[in-house]
């Protein structure tokens, strides 16, 4: 989230599209309710009439995998009848910048496409500079190749008709979505925008993102209290996972991971350290070779010297893409011997997962470490296998729960919160930090003894109090941890702090990242938590505050409960909250202002100190501009909508069908990933959450209230679907698609309605994806049904939209 | 007095209370297949073990398609009928609001249950000595100063405690401050006497799965006279306890009855005489 889940309070329209939040984040509906009672005015999209389209004011149903034409038309809206925050837009977006002038775009591709790689070359996408080595711009927004022209002609394709025409929205709902969303165009008036997995996983979830962007820009709804692109996350601690680097592309702080081609660190540092030549912009990622170099220190702590690049050899380097789907792709054909799962379960939870649950055969060794016996742990027994043909050796370490555990979880909003144990571990389950330290100490025995760059293990910088053999008795010291995460100087050092020597000693913790430093004299694990643990001792742990005063603008803030990355900022670009002479664009619910007397903001911690008007305001970005216009990403720096890759409808857009910058797995071994057609599959099939229950079900399966709540997996379905096929509520029904088949009961229910799509009706199904066969309720997972093929730029599972049929079982035992 | 006021256009259908019962409570899960009732009910009713039940009601609204929540539960009314229907007073009304039994005591001659005009009661017919269960408004945590568990759990502030008066006024508050949002009727205040637990909807009450046709005279009125004349229909050993009972104790019970009668007239006086305060939300 760009703010953070109190924050929804101050929103004047919250729009709600690709998440359930009601459903999967039942405690944030508090803030909603709170926000209606103030008056706010909620807007739910989905294909289906969902608990939180019951809660919401007004609801607009749209057919799954159309989100970037619904929202486009939104764009084209606001662009059409001039709804933005102009100011907002010339001064704080790239709308004003001119782009090369071999920019391109005919019948659904950009310039620079290379069908044969199914790749673009992004040069003509990027900025014309002028002679100062600044990009060209024209702040009148009149100049045909600047991205505001460049928008307004390309979002002008997405007029209501066509995109009602796309989506199946009704005219009359869509309209009233576009209308009282784009009302927040006011500088005083604020829409948040709040989005989960149904956004994500697309092959064009990317782009689906993109457009929420572009539209909150346009509305100048970026950095104000109750506005934002607010990603609900739909684990717990994910948001901590992407912190920490728990993907491939990423270390931990968001840095990207070495490239094979990036040998050496000033070959690392020359190709991800942005540079601007524009002395407003503050170019943050340009101290990036200090957070590598610190999160160096902190792994390899003596170890790393500026003679060997501080470690960096001992970073596996990547060559392509170790994406969920790639790994199993690689585990089906036997390139990969091992596996060890930490709380993952794709037996249940993975795509495609009849072959996922095959891939795991060809493993010779499978560890998982989990509270409960998953799916996953007990691929070798699932029906229909015989546990004697399957040769993977398979070890289940039980985890301890969090509340046997003392640490930290991160939430939506960027708090991390410290967590006390309140239980001893059940039986012989451990800690997570217990069994990785374990296994570290025997790894680094093995590893002693010789074997590939052994260093890479064996000159790790690990200390957290336990004893060599590990000792079932002795948990490590997650504090040392936290404190190493932060991080320390290695030696006496004095930094120049804005003219004022600032002198620390060896073991000091840093007080912030503006500290960290490229030369060694600092260490820490990731930089964007430094500024969390600023002492050496518990009461030093930030995360652990719970002090409940709130800041002097009084929205929620509450700075001193728990800690927010980064430094402590609760709202993410809160500059841009704020005109450039410094004034809150919405006084009433400011977010910081400048105080003339005393030269300081005050409020939340400010985007950068510098005063206002001297630097641009969002400064991750190198010429300091929000990014209408991204030429960054893989399929196009404008989103331009293309159909699932399994979709009953021929993209009324252009020519191009699908996303033509995914990868087409299916090209190359169409028998394992087969693509269903519409003769043969006509029904757009979707999967989904319950409140009831927990993503893989291990953990709600598990418990027999929640297994009374909902005990089996189910298909919903409209009445028009049911009466075709002749099913009623409570029959057994197979759902089946190109990839596999599960047997369901069916709710039928007048919250499902057919759509109508470019003049015919098409059905939608939904199933839920918890069931296997684990567990005291059991079933099959929806996973069964999806396929292999990701996003674009993140390679996120298209989940969400695929093509089935449904059938009504006759004459068997349900 | 104590109530509870649960309006059902905050209800999100979580069913966080219904976990919240089971778990304060101790009940066990109920054995369930597929849905019980419409949309994501389970279990299909009201049991000995389950308490409170959310109900999923698939309705129009102003003309257009709703999906509305409803919450079922003991309704704890000010001149219960169960109670003055108990021939062993098994069951009491508090003057905290809860309505309260003591289950040593109880028969399971099933009085309450054919006297409750809300189908409230129910028995554990698993067990040999079949006693009556129902919602108790967590008097136990209520009698140490904390909310019930279902509202403790309820992450919208869709059901809220507090004292009957107050709440009323904040139902009535809420019709008034946003009268196209809800059906002008705050069900619970004058049903049967009035209850402690009130409900507010934007659709009417029935649709919630809420009895209708109620009198808005106590059922306690006229609940033991019709007990009284209800044959013995029932069977097994409960009933013939009940019988033994009913007769050795005819006339110390009516006595005992009229007090209580008495007495609950006192408290719902009490209850109706306390003025409106300000809101409790």
């Amino acid at each position: 989230m760009t703010s953070h889940w109190i924050d929804m309070i101050h929103a004047d329209v919250a729009m709600v599209m690709g998440s359930n939040v009601v459903e999967n984040h039942p405690v944030a509906a508090k803030w909603l309710a709170r926000a209606k009672e103030r008056g706010s005015l909620i807007l739910n999209v989905d294909p289906r009439y969902t608990r939180t389209s019951s809660f919401a004011d007004h609801y607009c149903q749209f057919r799954s995998g159309t989100d970037v034409a619904f929202v486009n038309g939104m764009i084209n809206y606001a662009l059409e009848h001039d709804y933005i925050q102009r100011e907002y837009v010339v001064n704080y977006t790239n709308a004003s910048f001119i782009i090369n002038p071999d920019i391109g775009f005919h019948d659904g591709l950009f310039s620079g496409y290379d069908e044969a790689k199914r790749k673009y070359d992004a040069a003509t996408w990027q900025y014309e500079m002028g002679a100062d080595g600044m990009p060209l711009r024209d702040l009148t927004l009149q100049h045909p190749r600047c991205v505001y022209q460049l928008m307004k002609r390309h979002f002008s394709r997405y007029d209501v008709d066509t995109v009602c025409s796309i989506t199946g929205a009704p005219r009359e709902d869509y309209l009233k979505i576009c209308r009282n969303y784009t009302s927040t165009w006011a500088p005083d008036r604020v829409g948040t925008w709040l989005y989960a997995m149904g956004t994500t996983q697309h092959t064009n979830g990317t782009q689906n993102i993109r457009t929420y962007a572009i539209l909150q820009l346009l509305l100048g709804n970026v950095g104000l209290a109750g506005g934002g692109v607010n990603a609900l996350r739909g684990e717990s601690n994910v948001q901590g996972s992407t912190d920490f680097g728990l993907l491939f592309h990423i270390l931990p702080g968001y840095n990207p991971s070495p490239l094979a081609a990036e040998q050496g660190l000033a070959a690392y540092n020359a190709a991800n350290t942005p540079t601007s030549k524009d002395p407003k912009s503050a170019n943050w990622w340009g101290n990036r070779p200090k957070y590598v170099v610190s999160m160096l220190k902190a792994w390899y702590g003596d170890h790393a010297t500026a003679a060997n690049d501080f470690g960096y050899d001992f970073l596996p380097k990547r060559d392509g893409d170790y994406s969920h789907i790639s790994l199993f792709e690689a585990m089906y054909e036997g390139r990969i011997q091992g596996l060890i799962l930490l709380g993952q379960n794709p037996a249940v939870g993975g795509p495609n997962s009849l072959k996922e649950r095959a891939a795991l055969e060809k493993l010779e060794w499978m560890v998982a470490v989990d509270l409960w016996q998953t799916e996953t742990s007990t691929f070798w027994r699932r029906p229909g296998t015989d546990p004697a043909s399957v040769q993977t050796e398979v070890f289940l370490l039980p985890a301890c729960s969090s509340v046997e555990k003392e640490g930290s979880v991160i939430n939506s909003g960027r708090w991390a919160q410290w967590r006390y144990k309140a239980l001893e571990p059940v039986g012989e389950s451990a800690s997570d930090l217990w069994i990785l330290d374990s296994l570290f100490k025997k790894l680094r025995a093995e590893y002693a003894q010789g074997g590939a760059l052994p260093e890479a293990i064996t000159k790790l910088n690990w200390d957290y109090g336990t004893p060599e053999q590990p000792d079932r008795h002795q948990e490590p010291d997650v504090h040392r941890v936290a404190r190493e995460i932060n991080g320390y100087f290695t030696r006496d050092t004095t930094i120049d702090d804005k003219g004022t020597p600032k002198s620390f000693k060896k073991g000091d913790q840093v007080p912030g990242f503006p500290m960290l430093q490229a030369d060694g004299s600092t260490a820490s694990g990731n930089w964007l938590y430094c500024n969390s643990y600023t002492g050496p001792e518990p009461k030093d742990n930030k995360l652990a505050r719970r002090d409940g005063k709130d800041a002097a603008n009084e929205i929620g803030l509450y700075p001193n409960w728990a800690w927010s990355w980064p430094m402590n900022r609760r709202i993410l670009y809160n500059r841009a909250s704020v005109d450039p002479a410094g004034r809150p664009w919405n006084p009433k619910k400011w977010v910081i202002r400048w105080n003339e007397t005393e030269k300081k903001w005050e409020g939340d911690v400010p985007d950068g100190p510098w005063p206002p008007g001297e630097k641009h305001p969002f400064i991750m970005r190198a010429d300091g501009h929000a990014a209408l216009w991204a030429a960054t990403l893989k399929d196009g720096p404008l989103p331009e909508f293309y159909e699932p890759l399994e979709s009953p409808q021929h993209n009324l857009m252009s020519s191009v069908q699908v996303n033509p910058a995914i990868k087409l797995w299916h090209k190359s071994n169409p028998e394992l990933n087969p693509v269903g057609e519409e003769a043969t599959y006509p029904i757009i099939g979707t999967t989904y959450r319950v409140s009831e229950h927990w993503q893989a079900g291990a953990m709600t399966r598990n418990l027999p209230w929640l297994a009374e709540l909902v005990p089996d997996a189910f298909v919903e379905m409209s009445q028009a679907l049911a009466n075709q096929r002749g099913i009623v509520n409570g029959d057994r029904v197979q759902v089946v698609t190109a990839r596999g088949a599960m047997d369901v009961y069916a709710l039928v229910t007048n919250r499902f309605q057919p759509f109508r799509v470019d003049g015919r009706l098409v059905h939608e199904v939904g199933v839920v994806w918890h069931f296997g066969w684990e567990g005291i309720v059991k079933g099959d997972s929806a996973n069964v049904l999806t396929s292999h093929v990701g996003d674009a730029n993140t390679m996120i599972p298209e989940y969400k939209a695929f093509l089935c049929d449904v059938r009504k079982i006759t004459g068997g035992v349900a | 007095m104590n109530a509870m006021l649960i309006d059902s256009t905050r209800c999100v259908g979580c069913r966080a209370c219904q976990i919240a019962c089971k778990s304060w409570n101790e009940l066990p899960s109920e054995k369930t297949q597929f849905f019980a009732g419409k949309g994501y009910q389970n279990p299909k009713d009201l049991s000995a073990t389950t308490w409170t039940l959310i109900t999923y009601n698939e309705t129009k609204r102003r003309g257009r398609f709703d999906w509305v929540f409803g919450k079922r539960q003991c309704m704890h009314c000010l001149l219960p009928a169960c109670a003055t229907a108990c021939p062993v007073t098994a069951l009491k009304k508090t003057p905290e609001g809860p309505v309260v039994y003591d289950s040593s005591i109880c028969l399971g001659c099933r009085y309450c249950q054919l006297a409750c005009p809300f189908d409230v009661p129910r028995f554990e017919w698993d067990k040999v000595f079949t006693k009556i269960t129902k919602c108790t408004m967590c008097a136990d945590r209520v009698a140490e100063g904390m909310e019930p568990a279902c509202c403790k759990a309820c992450p919208t502030d869709a059901i809220v405690f507090g004292e009957r008066s107050k709440l009323l006024a904040e139902a009535h508050a809420r019709i008034d401050a946003n009268p196209l949002n809800y059906v002008h009727h705050v069900f619970g205040e004058k049903e049967m006497g009035g209850t402690c637990v009130l409900h507010l909807s934007d659709v009417p009450h029935q649709e919630l799965g809420h009895a209708g046709g109620l009198s808005e005279e106590p059922a306690s009125a006229y609940s033991r006279p019709a007990m009284a004349s209800i044959p013995f229909v029932l069977t097994g050993l409960g009933i013939g306890l009940g019988a033994v009972s009913w007769v050795v104790n005819r006339r110390q019970q009516l006595a005992a009855q009229q007090k209580e009668i008495e007495r609950l007239h006192e408290i719902a006086e009490q209850a109706e005489g306390k003025e409106p305060g300000g809101t409790n939300s």
